[in-house]
């Protein structure tokens, strides 16, 4: 019992950490309303001081879910088949040349939604997490960004695990689609969330003159608009499509290795 | 010869808070060009994916004082006046396509500095570095890391067969007769893998759960680190006390944990003297823009060009600090 209440706390205070990590920026000029037009003296953390201070809060957070999720004793066979899904996802995910898809279309989203649906939340959201992390060490991507791109990887991988398993496989085709189109678009919208203040800076964050909230939420649509939008559709669509054309066989396969997952000798 | 991953880890580090603490335009120019060096002369020739560095600052910079410029009309000296237009009308400012410039700069200098470790240290000392505490996590990055290239070969040997067949990729489902061939021969080479791993012993003896007061731990870290980010807004320094405890609960644990699994290393650690001018440049840089020493002008650290564009202030013992962190590419012997 205790056991448990405490996993579900450790589930929700990290969640809740990574989405203030991302969300920050939204809010961050409403709380605090000092003027940045002060020359001098101004109070405001400076945007460095800021954007340091939510990494660390997301890095506690992403280190927590990973020592919470890795306590789960795993096997071998669950790790040997987690490595190899993942290198299946990182080689999919720079896959353009190979495949012809739409422009910025990368259907990395699509293996971690299956692996997370198929085998769960848990192994979702650690199937997220590590396509992330091993994509950027073999294609030089690691950055300050990483530990973002890995939670908002796992929240994917978890979300699947998630959704509800109909029978039908219409249905079932129709909503995986639909998860897919939707991870592939909002992706990119919270991930740019993370770039945002570097771009914009303090000064358009904690500017009040605009009205607050709608003010800020206008200044990052047009941030979106102008930098991310027409990738996020072709990268929605992709996986959308390659969801479309996979989704039904790759889940009987994958469902058919489940029980050898499970199986074990003790 | 081997560069310590955890030297340069530290190095990139402190040049990262450097970069967020010192905002001004002059010091992270320092800290990129830094960063360039160091990559220039440590970088390894055969890393075959390399970020454009020189494109995307342009990019970075260009476009993030348009952005500011067109969003911010605060500012003396007025470039031209927009007209009425919802959300950008209104005077373009100096003043703000400066402030933009020097945001987006910032940005610059960080992915130099990443690019410097990418370039630098081998991915296979990089998968060292996962903490002992999670090395379950560790093996399933280094199975990824080591089937990446077999992965793509085997998919080039699917998409043979089935051109052999007649299988031609031109619409989406096409797609189908190779990436599902793709995922259960993989999924076929992990068993077979799991069972070469379990013969040799894998997961024989560390079976054991957590124990609740390890979650407790956990738990109240967590609490602490998100009240801590709350108070740094309103109150300052001493949310950074707990933020700082949080970040240590978690530090506890990975030690904790870390002991209780041994491993064994095939290569030994080893610390060179470069390795230690590496980690004694960080430090220096470090200390230069956290601790306010009395000859230091802390102002410089900050730089915001309204009311009116000036130079930025330039502190010569800050400068020089972050300059040092190139020294390690001078002092030591080239390409190692």
């Amino acid at each position: 019992m205790m056991q448990r209440t405490s996993s579900v706390a450790i589930y929700v205070l990290a969640t809740v950490a990574g989405l203030i990590a991302f969300t920050y920026p939204l809010f961050l000029g409403v709380v605090t309303a000092a003027d940045p037009f002060d020359a001098a003296g101004s109070t405001v953390t400076p945007i460095g001081g800021t954007a340091l201070l939510t990494s660390l809060l997301l890095l506690i957070g992403l280190g927590a879910l990973l020592i919470e999720v890795q306590g789960q004793a795993v096997n071998a066979k669950v790790l040997a088949a987690m490595g190899l899904l993942v290198a299946i996802a990182s080689v999919l995910r720079f896959l353009e040349t190979a495949i012809p898809g739409p422009g910025g279309f990368s259907p990395v989203f699509v293996p971690i939604i299956l692996a997370g649906y198929v085998y769960g939340a848990r192994f979702g959201f650690l199937m997220g997490t590590m396509t992330m992390i091993t994509s950027a060490l073999i294609t030089g991507g690691i950055g300050p960004w990483l530990p973002y791109q890995m939670i908002a990887a796992g929240w994917v991988g978890m979300s699947a695990g998630w959704l509800p398993h109909p029978d039908r496989r219409r249905l079932e085709l129709a909503l995986l689609t639909g998860f897919a189109i939707f991870w592939g678009l909002f992706f990119g919208f919270i991930l740019n969330l993370y770039f945002w203040p570097f771009i914009a800076g303090e000064v358009k964050l904690a500017t009040t003159d605009s009205a607050g909230l709608p003010g800020i939420f206008a200044r990052y649509g047009a941030f979106y608009l102008t930098t991310s939008l027409v990738w996020d559709i072709a990268r929605g669509l992709g996986n959308g499509l390659m969801m479309l054309a996979i989704g039904i066989p790759a889940v009987k396969a994958l469902s058919r290795f489940r029980d050898r997952l499970r199986f074990e000798i003790v | 010869m081997i560069m310590n991953a955890r030297a340069w880890v530290v190095w990139v580090g402190a040049a990262m808070v450097a970069t967020m603490v010192a905002q001004n335009p002059l010091y992270s120019l320092t800290i990129l060009m830094a960063a360039l060096v160091v990559s220039q002369n440590f970088g390894r020739q055969d890393n075959g994916f390399r970020l454009p560095i020189g494109r995307i600052s342009l990019f970075v910079v260009a476009f993030s004082a348009v952005y500011t410029a067109l969003f911010v009309h605060e500012g003396t000296t007025i470039l031209f006046e927009l007209p009425d237009w919802p959300l950008i009308g209104g005077a373009i400012t100096l003043e703000a396509l400066v402030e933009g410039a020097s945001n987006g700069l910032v940005l610059v200098a960080l992915l130099a500095i990443f690019a410097a470790l990418n370039a630098i240290v081998p991915v296979s000392e990089l998968v060292r570095l996962v903490p002992g505490a999670l090395h379950d996590l560790g093996v399933v990055i280094l199975v990824a890391v080591t089937y990446v290239p077999e992965t793509r070969r085997q998919l080039t040997r699917i998409r043979q067969a089935q051109e052999i067949r007649g299988h031609q990729l031109s619409g989406v489902r096409d797609w189908q007769p190779i990436v599902v061939p793709l995922l259960v021969g993989g999924l076929e080479r992990s068993m077979r893998l799991a069972e070469t791993m379990v013969a040799r012993g894998y997961g024989a003896t560390t079976h054991k759960n957590s124990s609740t007061g390890e979650r407790l731990l956990l738990v109240l870290g967590l609490v602490a680190a998100l009240t801590g980010w709350l108070l740094v807004l309103w109150l300052g320094w001493p949310g950074w006390l707990l933020l700082a405890s949080g970040l240590l609960a978690v530090v506890v644990i990975l030690v904790r944990r870390g002991r209780a699994i041994r491993r064994t290393r095939y290569r030994v650690e080893v610390w060179s003297r470069r390795d230690i001018l590496l980690v004694t440049v960080a430090i220096v840089a470090l200390l230069a823009v956290l601790v306010p020493w009395s000859w230091v002008d802390q102002s410089s650290l900050a730089y915001s060009p309204f009311q009116t564009v000036s130079l930025p202030p330039y502190d010569l013992f800050i400068g020089l600090a972050l300059a040092s962190l190139a020294l390690p590419a001078f002092l030591a012997t080239r390409k190692g």
